[in-house]
């Protein structure tokens, strides 16, 4: 996309630049490589997100042409429903969760393993296998774990004596078991961009702060951490944007439930979107989803990201 | 008090043995040179000293204490690395006064220290900026006032110099041996530079695959190479090695004779032919051929001016020729 640059709003010079382009070959190379991306990017995204767009406005059951105009009534109707505000409050205790347990988390056992050893090697690989596992597949696997007749919970709770119970029939616990699946799921990709990133900061800085006496800590504290800063920050990000949009994992395990305690956005637009044929609801919610991604990353782009850049 | 002593240290690195048995005794308050060919074992070396590698075997003294399992940082060490090591996320005031500060050290005693550093350093002007607005030379500064605020007893040094021009490399070891004058530490110094060594130096030792070679005085080392690897190894260019019977004695089997100490003649001599020359001013370096000999260099007064195929009559002073056995140690009373 950087390509975009040679358009007509570079004024200065400008039939000097196509000239020397048309001359080196990189203006063949952008008429030959830029239309595929562009019409692929427009056909499958652009498009796409303007349509919902208007059929956010429209009562759309899918088939057919959307007919029946709403105006705002689909988003009057959303942030009416207390299982959006559910869903919602959710989603922030997912954002909350990852930054502050699942981020520290990944970057503790970064530290653990970074070097390079055998040994290390061989829990990167343990660590990372959550995260390459499919999202239905690690939520079946929890699923049997949480099972309070079967799974491991019901042996500890023979083991320990105590009645059987069932997290994620419980209002209560449920979302805290889905929270857990969520930071085994996805931990392991931040605690690789953190060990590649650890692996960048020159072994004599770390050396020179031992001679002068600092401490694992302190040396983590003043040396490492800020020359990861910019993996951090990325991680951040990621962190964030993945959290607005868990979806799959939910499915197995509760699928939103019990009593929809458990939707986040996403399973939220599908549940009471796709499920019940409200494509114009669903259209209103993924909107409202676009529209806060969108503010996020913009604006952390402009904070943190360029800050890390000097 | 802080001798350094190395008694049969050992280092192996899984099956690879870099130091096979060294014993090492650096006087207190001495400027010592470790040099070597790449690969030597230098810098390991210094590493052990350090505290950041542990020995396989031996044991490590430091000012009498045995230091051998101790941690870096309480051995009364520093270390200035090749690659400087400052922290490019903090001010050159931050970086010199990081290990204070760690320590809690009070913070009129930190400025005190960090602001007699600058001033030996010349630093003042730069205490604010970042690593990456220095110069090299302003950046080998401050890894050098890094280790001078924390008064250690022994500084260590890894090619402190390596990473800088001819000029500010010259400006930078007169610095250094100022530096030793006026802090009276004793300092251990690798490095791949000849003159670096020479220099510096109160006491060189020339390493050679993990084993000491010699110990010595510059002028020692330089007047009575110990052996032929140390003849080649001081000096510059390299002295001239060959078989006795170049000169008419084939009781010896090699022969050394530094390129200065030839001279051209008009009586007997070798007749040579200049291959390639090299004039520099002060001296001139001729490479020449001589017939039954080989290949030498010879380094001739600055105001001899030759030009390629030139020839001439050399001779070698014979008092100042150095004879080695056939396992290549000195023979002694052979220089006359
Ligand atoms: N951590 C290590 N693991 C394995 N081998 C090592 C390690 N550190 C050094 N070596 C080996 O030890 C030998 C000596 O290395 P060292 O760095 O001490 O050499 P040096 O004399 O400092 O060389 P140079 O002049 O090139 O810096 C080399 O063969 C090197 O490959
Ligand atoms: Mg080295």
């Amino acid at each position: 996309m950087s390509e975009v640059s040679t358009s007509p709003n570079a004024a200065p010079g400008l039939s000097e630049r196509l000239r020397r382009a048309a001359q080196n070959g990189r203006l063949t190379a952008t008429l030959i490589l830029l239309p595929p991306a562009l019409i692929l990017f427009t056909l499958f995204v652009m498009l796409p997100l303007g349509e919902s767009g208007v059929y956010a406005f429209y009562d759309w059951n899918g088939y057919g042409a959307p007919e029946d105009f709403v105006g705002f009534r689909n988003f009057e109707q959303m942030f009416g429903h207390s299982v959006f505000s559910v869903a919602a409050g959710n989603t922030v205790k997912i954002v909350i969760v990852s930054l502050l347990v699942q981020l520290p988390l990944a970057l503790l056992l970064a530290l653990l393993i970074y070097k390079k050893t055998p040994t290390n090697a061989a829990f990167r690989l343990i660590f990372f296998v959550p995260y390459i596992m499919a999202e239905v597949a690690a939520g079946l696997i929890w699923s049997f774990v949480f099972d309070g007749n079967y799974g491991v919970t019901a042996s500890i709770a023979n083991s320990l004596g105590i009645d059987r119970f069932f997290v994620l029939a419980d209002r209560e616990l449920a979302f805290y078991a889905v929270m857990v699946v969520i930071v085994w799921k996805y931990f392991g990709f931040h605690m690789m961009i953190y060990i590649a990133a650890l692996q960048g900061v020159p072994d004599d800085q770390v050396e020179a702060a031992q001679i002068e006496g600092a401490s694992r800590r302190q040396i983590v504290r003043h040396v490492q951490i800020p020359h990861i800063r910019p993996a951090i920050a990325v991680s951040v990000f990621f962190s964030i944007i993945g959290a607005l949009q868990v979806f799959d994992v939910i499915i197995p395990l509760t699928n939103g439930g019990p009593s929809n305690q458990t939707h986040t956005i996403v399973t939220y637009l599908y549940e009471f979107g796709l499920t019940r044929l409200r494509i114009g609801f669903g259209s209103a919610v993924g909107v409202v989803l676009f529209i806060v991604a969108v503010l996020v990353a913009v604006f952390y782009q402009r904070i943190f990201m360029r800050r890390a850049n000097p | 008090m802080a001798e350094v002593r190395l008694e049969n240290v050992t280092k192996a690195f899984g099956n690879l043995t870099v130091i096979p048995d060294l014993s090492l005794t650096v006087p207190d308050k001495s400027f010592t040179v470790l040099v070597g060919p790449s690969g030597c074992g230098k810098s390991t070396l210094l590493r052990l000293i350090a505290g950041l590698e542990k020995p396989t075997s031996g044991a490590i003294r430091i000012g009498g204490d045995d230091v051998t399992r101790a941690e870096p940082s309480k051995r009364g060490i520093s270390m200035v690395f090749q690659s400087y090591a400052l922290y490019p996320h903090m001010s050159v005031a931050r970086n010199i006064d990081f290990g204070l500060r760690i320590s809690n050290v009070p913070k009129e005693e930190r400025e005190r220290r960090l602001n007699e550093a600058a001033r030996i350093l010349a630093l003042e002007d730069y205490l604010d900026r970042k690593p990456a607005e220095l110069s090299g030379g302003q950046r080998q500064r401050v890894a050098i006032g890094r280790s001078i605020v924390r008064n250690p007893k022994v500084f260590l040094f890894d090619e402190p110099l390596s990473n800088l021009d001819a000029a500010l490399r010259a400006q930078m070891r007169v610095e250094l041996a100022e530096l030793h004058q006026s802090i009276a530490s004793t300092m251990i110094y690798v490095t791949h530079d000849q003159v670096e060594a020479m220099t510096l130096a109160d006491q060189i030792v020339v390493m050679n695959k993990g084993r000491i070679e010699q110990i010595g005085t510059p002028m020692d080392l330089y007047d009575k190479p110990a052996s032929v690897f140390v003849a080649g190894f001081i000096g510059s260019p390299k002295m001239n090695l060959m078989p006795g019977k170049a000169i008419g004695r084939p009781d010896i089997p090699t022969v050394g004779i530094r390129p200065e100490d030839v001279e051209v003649t008009e009586g007997d001599g070798w007749e040579t032919k200049a291959r390639v020359v090299e004039t520099l001013g002060s001296d001139t370096i001729a490479h020449v051929r001589v017939e039954d000999v080989g290949e030498m260099t010879v380094r001739l007064p600055g105001h001899i001016r030759l030009n390629d195929g030139d020839r001439l009559k050399l001779r070698a002073d014979p008092a100042r020729q150095h004879h080695f056995d056939a396992d290549g140690r000195r023979m002694e009373g052979q220089t006359a």
